[in-house]
């Protein structure tokens, strides 16, 4: 009777479309923001409220893992991002992004990195506290990448209210960061010897940058929130400026001009730009061979449109819209060992969803 | 009249400070923009001015309205107790309207400060200085007798904001207002891009100036000719689409609107007068 129904259950969750079929794995996530694959049938994921928790996506039991750090949640902030250690299998290390409050006055983005152990997070130390304090979490970036030096990059959003601070090398707003995995800093990065500058900024002029991406032969690409029009596909290259807010292809949320240029000598345009804006929420490049229709494609949640944006490497230009069926705010993307893709969506009481190829 | 004015001297109040607010982030903007070497000139700055007039001003109008509506109601029941200067109270109000007002949206906003002007003390004090004064035009509106014209130089004005909007795009962003009327503007010949710019752009801009020299001078024949225009744009659109076979489409009902809306002004004058 128990496998009949639970066989029955399982039908039901399946949707389908024209393309790909639809599975949800995990329901009534408390506001689920990024997760990692620890094996093809085990995730970790982080939920915003302060919770990094393991699943197992087969019999769909959760653990919460212990001893987390107090995160500020509200608006954008709280638990973001999780990722493994390139060296994981080895080390069991972990690094996690969350905004809290410093001294418990104004909020700031942490990076930290520990030890998976038993469930719990041992050895826990903060390698990095952004120079970036606001009141609220707004615009917090907070995505983590590795370098194939072994360094790590995080994204530093510009924190709304402080746009004009993307575009001076004396804080983290609006920066793309690069330090060394105990946090130190390298001693290649681009503004090392710069008086005034912080010498683990790599790139500045973002906005808010939730989808970074390191191909395997070593380019970075980012993607980052415009304002009303304007998300931008970028190439990241070190000591560039991206132009935020000086240059912009977006207008306020008010309506109010944030800037009349689009372009100027010494700031990077963007490779793709977005108007009316998606959203974009996080992004994988797809390399593995499970949808053969998706190889070398950059994969983007988004939002606002809720859909997938696959764009190929090699045409920027060229855009398609996947999985509209789903019809769901999708927050993050990743796929699994043996190349299955699955989606997160957006918000409280949110689902892990795992697309099977056609 | 007597009754009318007062929701009138709201609305126009409220006009008026917006005027005041709008150029506040505008030129703090301005100003940030030039400090870091963007090649601000007049034309640009304009460009900033009137567009955020037109664009965040909107928004801010509807915000301005709520709160001197709800502020003056309150200072006029005070005004019957309080024995001092009535005009120094409604200024006194327009600026604690204003405040509150940019409170609100903040608090409202995931604690986020949507007004670019408003994030600096300086830029908060020039906030509620531009309430004071909308206070002490609310109370100048107030404390004389209008006639019909007060009414129809308010609407007159408000028709020619809204054409403003589309005045600016054409004059500052033809292909997103191309683009609106389904023309990629790249894709066209040197002399087509020329002739759809031209036309459109006088087409905006010579009803925005119809409107305000009816507003100037109360003269109905400008609202007729703006009117006139909108419906006979609204005529031949239905025409191209019943007789020429193009796509239909509902801009008619937006330009009907706009055809209607100054030649009621109009009529109004001839009638009353």
């Amino acid at each position: 009777m128990k496998f009949y129904l639970s066989s029955f259950l399982f039908l039901f969750s399946i949707h389908s479309s024209a393309e790909y079929k639809f599975e949800t794995v995990l329901d009534n996530l408390d506001d689920a923001w990024s997760f990692v694959f620890l094996s093809e049938d085990k995730i970790l994921f982080t939920e915003m409220p302060g919770k990094l928790r393991i699943a197992s996506l087969t019999n769909k039991s959760i653990i919460n893992v212990t001893n987390i750090p107090e995160v500020a949640y509200s608006s954008q902030g709280g638990l973001s991002e999780v990722v493994l250690d390139p060296d994981f299998n080895t080390n069991n290390k972990i690094y996690i992004s969350y905004s809290a409050k410093k001294d418990n006055k104004k909020i700031t983005l942490y990076l930290a990195s520990a030890e998976l152990k038993d469930n719990k997070l041992v050895n826990r130390k903060i390698i990095f506290e952004a120079n970036a304090y606001r009141r609220s979490p707004a615009h917090m970036g907070a995505k983590i990448a590795f370098l194939n030096d072994g360094t790590l990059l995080l994204t530093s959003g510009d924190g709304y209210d402080h746009r004009e601070k993307a575009q001076s090398l004396d804080n983290h707003f609006g920066k793309i960061i690069r330090i060394n995995r105990d946090g130190s800093i390298p001693q290649d990065n681009p503004f090392i010897s710069y008086k005034n500058a912080l010498s683990d900024i790599y790139s500045y002029g973002h906005r808010n940058m939730q989808g970074l991406v390191i191909t395997s032969s070593g380019e970075i690409y980012e993607h980052e929130h415009g304002p009303k029009g304007g998300d931008e596909l970028n190439i990241i290259k070190p000591s560039l400026n991206y132009g935020w807010p000086a240059i912009t292809y977006g207008i306020d949320y008010s309506g109010a001009v944030i800037s009349p240029f689009t372009e100027k000598e010494g700031m990077e345009q963007p490779l793709f730009t977005w108007i009316p804006s998606i959203a974009p929420s996080d992004m994988i490049f797809y390399e593995k061979d499970l949808y053969p229709e998706l190889k070398n494609n950059f994969l983007i949640t988004a939002l606002v449109s809720k859909d997938v944006k696959q764009i190929n490497i090699n045409d920027l230009t060229i855009q398609k819209s996947l999985f509209t069926d789903l019809n769901f705010r999708l927050r993050n993307i990743q796929d699994s060992p043996k190349g299955y893709i699955y989606l997160l969506t957006d918000g409280p009481n949110n689902k892990l969803i795992k697309i099977l190829p056609k | 009249m007597k009754i009318a004015k007062y929701p009138f001297a709201v609305l126009s109040a409220a006009l008026f400070t917006v005027m005041l607010i709008t150029p506040i982030s505008s030129i703090s903007n301005l100003i940030w923009l030039n400090s870091v070497n963007m090649p601000i000139g007049i034309f640009k700055s304009l460009e900033v001015l009137l567009f955020d007039f037109q664009r965040l001003g909107i928004l801010l109008y509807g915000v301005v309205i709520i709160g001197f509506a709800v502020a003056f109601s309150v200072t006029g029941l005070l005004t019957k107790y309080i024995n001092f200067h009535a005009k120094y109270l409604y200024a006194f109000a327009g600026a604690c309207a204003i405040g509150i007002a940019m409170y609100l949206m903040v608090v409202l906003l995931f604690e986020s400060e949507l007004l670019g002007g408003n994030r600096t003390i300086i830029g908060k004090i020039l906030h509620w200085l531009a309430g004071f004064f909308g206070g002490y035009f609310y109370y100048f509106l107030i404390s004389k007798n209008y006639d019909y014209t007060f009414i129809i130089r308010y609407l007159g004005v408000l028709y020619a904001y809204i054409i403003l909007g589309f005045s600016l795009n054409w004059i500052f962003t033809p292909d997103t207002a191309a683009a609106d009327f389904g023309f990629i503007l790249k894709d066209l010949a040197d002399n087509a891009q020329n002739a759809l710019l031209k036309d459109f752009t006088s087409f905006f801009v010579a009803t925005l100036i119809f409107a305000l020299l009816g507003v100037v001078t109360l003269n109905p024949t400008w609202f007729f000719s703006a009117g006139i225009i909108y419906i006979c744009a609204a005529i031949f659109n239905l025409t191209a689409v019943l007789i020429h076979g193009t796509e239909y489409n509902l801009i008619y009902v937006g330009e009907i609107f706009l055809g209607l809306w100054p030649i009621f002004l109009g009529i109004t004058i001839l009638i009353k007068r």
